[in-house]
């Protein structure tokens, strides 16, 4: 072994036991993680930078090797779109009935549900496939691959604000500053990709959308966890990462030239001074360099036949959209990429049930469904999982005035709403879950945003009970201290 | 092999997650660090050797938290421990382990028996259950955390053959010897002077205070540099920006709408502060109760502003009591951080499971801010109470322009007494003559003329335009008059402040933190473990920033210290320097932290003093390489058998990439600047409702302290820094391929190397000269042969792709808005330029040693 993959190796044991203590039981624990798990060592010896798995990991054989999250943010209705309820249409214009509500609390622009009137589903619902899911008429394509998904209706949480539910879904508490998923899911397995980084955002909103929510970095942070574990944004528009483009003037042969001396230069230091670190900084200066030719690589899309284009839908082609967003996701996911989170925006119909939701389902249906029907032709749907969801539901009863159809609209409501998942592992055509009659509670089979989490997890290979990380004197954990695996969610 | 520093232990066997064991076999290795665990013949001390191991392996089930406990047993207090338990057993029975319920559990054979339990994922080591024995044995010695005992000056130490040592040196040395390591040799000059400079002012020394530095052979040179340093308004800056990262200061809101706020007279307070030297004690006092201090000055009141610095969260539907509980959480918990070490976020929903401080501490604490009057609501960032605080320029300005439309309203209003005919005392909209005009325009008559609506005044000017030309004239006087008031008065920064404006408050306990479910009423108290009985006099926030500087808190100037410490050795004495708790680390020298604790104190929290002591100590002098042997036996450098060495902030790096190329404003102070940034990201991050204006001119090169911060997406020419959206005392020092891009491709980092590499063409005839001034510029010393040989031979490479490709030279040396400077072949200065980019991003650049 060189000197440089010797001080790597060194350096990457000890970022990882980075917070045990003073750091001085190092060379007795390299040994022992040695022991514990040779492969482990030997993939912390990983000369590109890439962060290396933990030991010990995966815990059990994984499902799923890749997670697609197609975040929603702003909370799609559940009970126009996925959780049908007739009993809602008979009800329509008719104040809650008693017992559905007790105690609830909602946002400000409710405030007090009592005596709110009830909405009926705004388009029609049909049985699909072979199992027989309800899908609503505003989403024709993702009713098209019904029989592929599974869909969670019993989902709850206890967030009744944008930001601390989105928060509490991906990092698994509603204040800023845990780990999401994609960074756990890193510091847990590490990155099987050279190129590329393990864990990539992407966000998008549909054009005209008049109530946007803001995407905080935070939701996909890595919190207290290294930096070097949270997502790396692609960006909309331009470069998908910044920085990338070299300055004017200088060509790639300039550049490789100015690298191969810089690389010179420091492994000079790194001779007379000893300081593993600059080992480190050899090898990110030439990841950065192969991310240059790599990312433009990933964003060139003109190999893609018209056919498959075509299944994600027109908008494709243009930089910055779902569908666009959604085709990137499985290039990501083909290099090697773990987690990949898109994010679209513009889901909050406190007015726009009748407007706004008929842009977003446009925007956001016929891409999803293109993207599993993408992954299963081509074999990769088997172990990459595909999430589509919000951080709520919205309300069964009306935000707005009755007789104003134009400006109907539903509030926050957490206290049940619908996801999808396809692939990895999951089973197809079930749905699992039930709401009350209404739509306003679950009555069977409730699944936690911690639950979920779990099971992403558990997916992935992961115990989410295991995967933990000290911090301020405790192991935390993105499933907190709750959360139960969905067992019957899981293809068996 | 050299001895390692620490004892084998053997492995737990079948434990449930090899990782998780090893991590935890880990914390209790280092727990016993040079400690009880590697020497059988030192006592048993409880709070270095046993309260450790109880509280990682026994409190998150017997400890302070009375809703968590297990079996009616508490093992965090001596009556808990020694007292007989519900089961009728006697957990610790002093002087007999074999008649202690304690030790049979902990080594049972029965696992329904054993103590920690299988599924905990803990265990207990033969060498630690022989402490436990040890110490029972030893007659159950008992005492309180570490930190929570007040520091007492220890004796400093003689170390044999260095006589002259300084107090630092003498507990480090003394250590080294104990571990039978030798201090490195003495940096070179120049290694030191730019470690010193970079650390007191966040710049790297100028060639020319390098060149007096190493031939000044008088006695005290070294001091004579500090004295220059700390002299330097380049030191406040520098000591600001950590500040700013503890006092989540940004120059926005943060949440959705993420409004622009105005507290930069706040931090410009901060550098002043820092820069005359302002005692720690005071800098608290300020801060903390500034407005409850007798007849408060200006000054008083404006550094209160470091309570004010939390997110507001403006998100249509919040609920206004949410968002002040939110405010109130957050001040809580800084303060907690900042002054204390204490992780108070965890006692907001239940007591601490591991140290002990109660929710009944943590809302007793929260009702010290609970008394001003800030209202939830909206997203309004000055929001009251709020102080101004103009510049002299800008007050000036206020009064001429308040002067200015007092004449103008007075001519329309002498002109509208003709126009509009009206008893007096009535409005012009009474007068017949009003009657007439459009409605609008009568509303608009209501209004007495200085208070009117600038375009309402508009309007009307319209409507007299040709028919009454001097009214109309008068009218568009008004409009601008008032125009130019109103610009004034918005350009005067307001800042947020305390006050205690709601004195009748009463402070509920919170239900797991929740507003919708308050409990039991508390009054102000101070944090009970720490500060035991004493009362609050006055009851308001003086009391508690009175006690958190008294003589008698054992934890502010321990944690001030460390966190200096940490700025300028890279890891503080207690690495965890958020937490000086149970589960924080224990310091690595805790007779020299508490003697420097004492020290600070005693000198009257003398920053400028306590920096100096640390930066002029021998262990700081030292060379920083790293040795086969230093780097088995302490790779993170904890014993300081060297000197440090880490790769810069971000910030550091701007700035010093700035400076070396001349480019740097020393400009203090002031508005925030908006330099290079990749277009659209603000955009982009809110839907276009943000737009980043970039500045030009000086603003471009301002120190990075002076950059505006939006909070829900910061600077992207910064990375590992705190996000500014709550308190931060430690950041992260990352290495990924991301800081690479930036450096090697930012407009601001290209630019500083053309501006360089044009100061370098002036600085000398020939490459040799040019190569000398480059290292000096950048690295504070001259490149070696070998290094000279590489940069030589690129530079041949550059220079003659440049000359082959004129408009390559030509694109690079456009890149950035400063002029570029004449006099040089265009394939020259793109070959330097180059070059200078090159040693920008060496490690040795961009870090610290």
């Amino acid at each position: 072994m060189n000197p440089i993959q010797e001080h790597r190796q060194l350096l990457t044991r000890r970022t990882f036991l980075g917070r045990s203590g003073t750091g001085l039981g190092l060379a007795a624990l390299s040994g022992l993680l040695g022991r514990a798990d040779d492969t482990a060592a030997s993939a912390a010896a990983s000369p590109t930078g890439a962060p290396p798995r933990l030991p010990g990991l995966p815990h059990h054989a994984p499902r799923a090797k890749h997670v697609i999250y197609l975040f929603q943010n702003g909370a799609p209705t559940h009970v126009d779109l996925f959780d049908y309820k007739p009993r809602l249409q008979e009800l329509h214009g008719k104040p809650v009935p008693e017992g559905y509500l007790g105690g609830k609390r909602f946002s400000t622009m409710t405030g007090k549900a009592d005596g709110k009137l009830l909405l009926a589903p705004i388009e029609p619902f049909h049985r699909r496939g072979q199992s027989g899911a309800w899908v609503s008429e505003l989403m024709p394509h993702t009713a098209g691959i019904a029989d592929d998904l599974c869909f969670v209706k019993g989902l709850h949480t206890g967030s009744v604000n944008h930001a601390p539910g989105i928060s509490m879904m991906l990092s698994g508490a509603e204040i800023p500053g845990r780990p999401t998923l994609g960074a756990w899911l890193t510091y847990g397995l590490g990155s099987e990709c050279e190129n590329l980084p393990a864990f990539v955002v992407m966000t998008s909103v549909s054009k005209g959308t008049s109530c946007g929510q803001i995407f905080y970095d935070f939701y996909w942070g890595s919190g207290f966890l290294p930096s070097r574990f949270q997502g790396v944004k692609f960006r909309g528009g331009g470069e998908p990462v910044l920085y990338l483009g070299d300055p004017a003037g200088i060509d790639r042969a300039t550049r490789r030239a100015m690298l191969d001396d810089l690389a010179e230069l420091n492994s000079i230091k790194l001779r007379e001074h000893g300081d593993p670190e600059i080992a480190t900084r050899i090898s990110q200066y030439e990841m950065a360099f192969r991310m240059q030719a790599s990312v433009p690589e990933l964003a060139d899309i003109s190999g893609e036949p018209q056919s498959v284009l075509d299944l994600y839908g027109p908008s494709v082609r243009e930089q910055g959209t779902f569908a666009y967003n959604c085709l990137m996701a499985r290039r990501l996911i083909e290099r090697g990429v773990r987690t990949v989170q898109v994010m679209h925006a513009g889901w909050d119909q406190h007015n726009s049930l009748t407007t706004e939701l008929y842009t977003q389902c446009r925007d956001t249906d016929q891409p999803s469904a293109g993207l599993v029907a993408d992954l299963k032709q081509r074999g990769l749907l088997d172990d990459t999982l595909v999430v589509w969801g919000g951080e709520f539901g919205r309300t069964p009863f009306i935000q707005g005035n009755l007789d104003d159809r134009k400006r109907w609209g539903r509030d926050h409501h957490p206290y049940a709403f619908t996801s999808w998942m396809a692939g990895g592992g999951v089973k197809a055509g079930l749905t699992y879950g039930e709401t009350d009659d209404l739509g306003m509670n679950v009555v069977k089979d409730p699944v936690h945003v911690h639950d979920l989490q779990a099971t992403i997890l558990h997916l992935m290979g992961v115990d989410h009970e295991r995967l933990t990380y000290r911090f301020q004197g405790r192991d935390f954990r993105l499933t907190d201290i709750h959360g139960d695996v969905v067992k019957g969610v899981i293809d068996s | 092999m050299s001895r390692n520093l620490l004892p084998q232990h053997p492995v737990a066997p079948r434990a449930r997650n090899p990782f998780r064991a090893a991590l935890a076999t880990a914390i209790s290795l280092a727990l016993g660090f040079g400690g009880a665990a590697a020497d059988v013949s030192r006592e048993v001390r409880f709070s270095r050797d046993i309260l450790p191991l109880l509280s990682d392996h026994c409190f998150a089930c017997h400890g302070p938290d009375e809703k968590g406990r297990k079996g009616g047993l508490r093992l965090d207090t001596r009556e808990g421990a020694l007292g007989r338990g519900k089961s009728g057993e006697t957990a610790v029975f002093a002087g007999q382990p074999e008649r202690s319920e304690l030790v049979r559990r902990i080594t049972a054979t029965d696992p329904d028996d054993l103590m920690p339990p299988a599924k905990s994922n803990h265990r207990l080591t033969a060498d630690q259950i022989a402490l436990f024995r040890r110490w029972i044995a030893e007659g159950a010695e008992w005492g309180r955390h570490w930190s929570y005992e007040p520091p007492v000056r220890p004796t400093v130490p003689q170390v044999p053959g260095e006589a002259d040592l300084g107090p630092v040196d003498a507990f480090l040395r003394a250590r080294l010897r104990r571990e039978g390591l030798e201090p490195s040799p003495e940096a070179s000059r120049s290694d030191w002077i730019r470690r010193v400079t970079l650390d007191l002012t966040g710049l790297p020394p100028t060639p020319v205070e390098v060149e007096a530095f190493r031939n000044d052979a008088a006695p005290g040179a070294h001091e004579r540099v500090m004295d220059r340093l700390l002299a330097s308004p380049r030191y406040g800056e520098r000591m600001a920006w950590d500040w700013l990262e503890a006092a989540r200061y940004a120059d926005s809101n943060g949440y959705q709408g993420d409004s622009e706020r105005t507290m930069w007279p706040w931090r410009d307070w901060v550098v002043d502060a820092f820069n005359r030297n302002l005692p720690y004690d005071l800098f608290t006092v300020w801060q903390l109760a500034g407005d409850r201090l007798p007849a408060p000055t200006h000054e008083q009141r404006l550094a209160t502003g470091f309570l004010r610095n939390h997110m507001i969260n403006g998100e249509g539907g919040r609920i206004a009591e949410e968002n002040r509980i939110d405010y109130l959480f957050d001040q809580t918990e800084t303060v907690a951080t900042v002054w204390m070490g204490a992780t108070f976020n965890c006692t907001r929903c239940h007591d601490h499971k591991y140290d002990p401080h109660t929710r009944r501490d943590y809302f007793s604490l929260l009702a010290f801010f609970d008394r001003t009057v800030v209202d939830g609501g909206g997203g309004n960032p000055q929001n009251p109470p709020n102080l101004a605080g103009p510049s002299p320029e800008q007050s000036r300005r206020a009064a001429e322009t308040e002067r200015a439309l007092d004449e103008a309203a007075r001519a329309v209003a002498a002109l509208e007494a003709e126009r509009f005919p009206r008893p007096d005392g009535k409005p012009a909209s009474e007068s017949p003559a009003a009657k007439e005009l459009p409605r609008e325009l009568q509303e608009t008559l209501k209004t007495a003329p200085r208070d009117r609506d600038p375009s309402r005044i508009g309007t009307l000017a319209s409507h007299w335009k040709s028919t009454a030309p001097a009214y109309h004239e008068a009218l568009e006087a008004l409009r601008g008059a008032r125009d130019r008031r109103n610009a004034a008065a918005w350009a005067i920064p307001y800042v947020m402040v305390m006050d205690d404006g709601a004195p009748g408050r009463v402070t509920r306990m919170l239900e797991r933190g929740n507003y919708l479910k308050p409990g039991e009423s508390v009054p102000m108290a101070l944090p009970a473990a720490v500060a035991g009985n004493r009362a609050v006099s006055r009851t308001n926030r003086l009391d508690l920033a009175e006690w958190l500087v008294s003589r008698d808190n054992p934890l502010t100037a321990r944690v001030t210290v460390n966190r200096f410490w940490q700025s300028l050795f890279g890891v503080g004495l207690v690495k965890t320097s958020e937490d000086f708790g149970l589960q924080g680390e224990r310091p690595v020298h805790p007779e020299l932290l508490d003697w420097l604790a004492v020290e600070f104190m005693e000198s009257g929290w003398d920053v400028k003093r306590l920096v100096r002591l640390m930066a002029t100590s021998a262990a700081y002098r030292q060379s920083s390489r790293v040795t086969p042997t230093l780097a088995e036996r302490d790779p993170e450098n904890r014993l300081l058998a060297r000197g440090p060495r880490f790769r810069m902030p971000s910030w550091m790096i701007r700035d010093t990439a700035l400076a070396a190329a001349g480019l740097l404003s020393d400009s203090v102070g002031g508005a925030p600047v908006k330099p290079y940034q990749p277009s659209g990201v603000w955009e982009e991050a809110t839907f276009g409702t943000k737009r980043y204006e970039q500045d030009h001119g000086e603003s471009l090169y301002r120190r990075s302290l002076y950059v505006f911060w939006r909070r829900i997406v910061g600077p992207t020419f910064f990375f590992d820094t705190a996000s500014r959206q709550t308190c931060t005392v430690r950041t992260p020092r990352t290495n990924v391929p991301l800081h690479a891009l930036l450096t090697l491709n930012d407009t601001a980092y290209v630019e500083a190397a053309r501006v360089l590499a044009a100061r370098v063409l002036a600085a000398g005839p020939d490459d040799d000269a040019r190569l000398d001034a480059l290292g000096l510029s950048v690295l504070g010393r001259p490149f070696t042969k070998d290094e000279r040989t590489v940069l030589s031979r690129g530079l041949d490479r550059h220079r003659r792709r440049f000359l082959g490709d004129p408009s390559a030279a030509a694109a690079l040396l456009g890149v950035g808005e400063s002029r570029v400077q004449p006099g040089n072949t265009p394939a020259e200065h793109a070959a330097w330029t180059v070059v200078s980019g090159t040693v920008l991003n060496l490690d040795e650049a961009l870090s610290q040693e």
